[in-house]
């Protein structure tokens, strides 16, 4: 019996001691996960993401996160990118779905060679039978941005603190962006439920070209009195437009008003001074930090969201924006957010 | 008159005087506006100082791709530097920057043998880079001490009742037409245009010619940067880009000969004034912005059909 008892102890500490080895393995297992952006070191939002793998890689010493992008950006760019992000076979990607029709062959072939694939900040936008195989989707809603954006602006202007829109103009940089043109839905359908006219315009992302365009739309159509910009950095090129012209820019109840997305410096001091009605947040941050913690999960015991994360939108006004460069400045520092308010 | 027909701005000429017709039918009142040909003048200025240096490297029988992307590199050293070297510091940095980039592709062209639409294409990608990774993706901003600055005002704000840019285009372009036309350096850069062997015959240092002719297509892209800058400070990383292609269609339809040896400066502002006008009145008569790029195309097209065969019925062989 004590023989017995002592073999049962002994076979039961030695898998006991080998469930541990295996454990330490296990624990010790390295990853290597990569996103593939299309948010280049052009755009300061790249930061928040590649500050937040950096923290994710503290937290997990066992990964290795790669942010790889494109500064000129075209679809066929960041498909190349992501197909050479594939050839070197990661144990994940993140990847914004840009172009549903052009990053589903790629993604099909990495899904079925067994890498997780996570969407961030951009999802597939067709209906969930027909999209991409993905795990889950974490980042904002680009038609939500929009739409909320526009409710909130027509909640202002019920209270008489701004004007009521009659024209208003969607200024994108992009014409081939799904996200743009999302955001430029969903204020569209908040506009026009309030029977207000809208455009969409394509200004191009060069200064003085952009400018150029919103002046002569501007001047064809006196009856714009909102100007939302789908990329915050060009928000002081629209404020100035509007203002050289005579519209008067700044949030009032008369002239134009000016909307704008993201929690950049720029957006956010555009709101405190009075400049810019309201932006958003998406939750950048989580954008990066979210993914690579969903394909460690993924990867370590299986797990796969049962629905699309949405880290936003968030409105940002003045009642708010105090808070929000408090956590910017957090962020970036001191230095870099001054440096990067351009207004 | 007779000269004025036998220049090869002629067509440019011709080109303006059509648009500013067709658009008078189609939109009088929204075109002649103060405020439309006042927007249409400014911009024109920026993009035809890019176009006149661009025409003076295709008079040389190069090309230089990288004008956007100098106009760029030097408006954002202009900014970054600011606060270290001061407003005239930084200006006179920027601008040898600008020159610097301008020597390096001209030797490469000349000294290298290399083709020029390669070397400035990858002159075009450099600078680009070059922006990207000393911004870290956002241009600083331009204090108010900078803003207030008397140079800033000198060459941003309004001179003697019009735009700034505007003023310093019509000096350049008189300071330009004097040296293309009534000095030996205007001669010798269309002689090497022309026909460098012939030239060198004569005695002319080509090599010499095509690295001026390239630095200056650069400083003017640069200051055209600055220029920019000092009207409105507010600007991105992506400060010039594609501006190569208007400121080539500029000098194209403006009369210049990519065969070398002929073109116009003021044809060259008048191609500028084309291509600004066809988007500003594309997008006010309610067209998709994104249709600019198709028209400028078109008209590319025809006024080098146009500029040709004008050339030709005048006598000139191209």
């Amino acid at each position: 019996m004590n023989c017995k008892k002592s073999m049962l102890l002994s076979a039961l500490l030695a898998a006991t001691a080998f469930a541990g080895v295996a454990h330490a393995q296990d624990a010790e297992k390295q990853y290597r996960f990569v996103m593939v952006s299309h948010i280049g070191s052009n755009d300061p939002n790249m930061g928040w993401l590649t500050k937040s793998m950096e923290e994710f890689e503290k937290k997990y010493p066992n990964v290795k996160t790669e942010y790889i992008s494109t500064n000129n950006y075209s679809v066929q760019e960041h498909v190349r990118l992501l197909e050479q992000a594939i050839s070197t076979q990661p144990d994940g990607i993140a990847v914004p779905i840009v172009s549903s029709d052009a990053f589903e062959g790629p993604l099909r072939k990495a899904i079925e060679a067994g890498i997780p694939v996570v969407a961030f900040n951009i999802p597939d936008a067709r209906p969930e039978g027909e999209r991409i195989p993905y795990l889950t989707y974490v980042g904002g809603d680009e038609y939500l941005t929009g739409k909320k954006l526009g409710e909130y602006a027509l909640e202002k202007a019920e209270a008489g603190e701004i004007p009521k829109p009659t024209h208003v103009v969607c200024a994108s940089h992009d014409s081939a962006h799904q996200g743009l043109k999302a955001r430029c839905q969903g204020m569209k359908d908040a506009m026009e439920a309030a029977d207000a006219k809208f455009d969409e315009l394509f200004i191009g992302a060069e200064p003085a070209t952009a400018r150029n365009t919103l002046q002569s739309f501007l001047q064809a159509n006196p009856d714009t009195n909102y100007i939302f910009t789908v990329a915050g950095w060009s928000s002081p090129w629209a404020w100035g437009v509007a203002k050289d012209m005579g519209f008067d820019p700044d949030v009032d109840d008369k002239g134009v008003t000016v909307l704008t997305v993201d929690e950049g410096p720029v957006s956010i001091e555009g709101v405190r001074a009075g400049h810019v009605l309201a932006t958003n947040s998406q939750g950048f941050w989580l954008q990066g930090y979210a993914p690579m913690e969903w394909l460690l999960w993924n990867k370590e015991f299986g797990y796969a969201p049962q629905s699309d994360i949405l880290t936003g939108p968030v409105i940002i006004n003045k009642d708010n924006a105090d808070k929000w460069a408090e956590l910017v400045r957090g962020v970036f520092g001191d230095k870099a957010y001054d440096e990067q308010n351009t207004w | 008159m007779k000269q004025l027909v036998r220049g090869q701005g002629f067509g440019a000429i011709i080109g303006v005087v059509v648009m500013l017709s067709a658009f008078t039918v189609v939109d009088f009142s929204g075109w002649w506006t103060a405020q439309t040909i006042s927007n249409v003048v400014q911009f024109t200025a920026i993009l035809g100082f890019v176009a006149m240096g661009q025409a003076l490297v295709i008079m040389a029988k190069e090309i230089d791709l990288s004008v956007g992307s100098v106009y760029g590199l030097t408006g954002v050293a202009f900014i970054t530097l600011e606060p270290t070297l001061g407003v005239t510091g930084s200006l006179i940095v920027a601008l040898g920057i600008a020159a610097f980039v301008g020597f390096l592709q001209a030797i490469a062209v000349v000294k290298g043998q290399l083709p020029s639409m390669i070397v400035t294409l990858g002159g075009l990608f450099t600078a680009r880079g070059i922006i990207y990774v000393w911004t870290g993706g956002s241009v600083h901003n331009f204090s108010a001490a900078a803003r207030s600055h008397p140079i800033t005002r000198f060459l941003g704000g309004e001179l003697f009742g019009i735009e700034a840019a505007i003023f310093w285009l019509i000096v350049a372009a008189a300071i330009l037409n004097l040296l293309l036309w009534t000095t030996p350096f205007g001669n010798r850069l269309l002689a090497t245009g022309g026909s460098k062997e012939s030239a060198e015959s004569r005695g002319v240092r080509t090599d010499r010619i095509k690295i001026a002719a390239f630095m200056l297509c650069s400083l003017l892209a640069g200051f055209a940067g600055i220029l920019t800058l000092c009207d409105r400070p507010q600007t991105h990383v992506t400060l010039g880009e594609l501006m190569e292609l208007e400121a080539i269609s500029a000098a194209v339809i403006g009369g210049c000969l990519l065969t070398g040896g002929r073109g116009s400066l003021i044809g060259a502002i008048l191609g500028a004034l084309i291509v600004v006008s066809f988007r500003y009145e594309l997008i006010a008569l309610g067209a998709p912005s994104s249709w600019f790029i198709t028209f400028v195309g078109i008209v590319l097209i025809v006024a080098v059909i146009f500029n040709q065969k004008l050339a030709r019925w005048l006598g000139h062989s191209v």
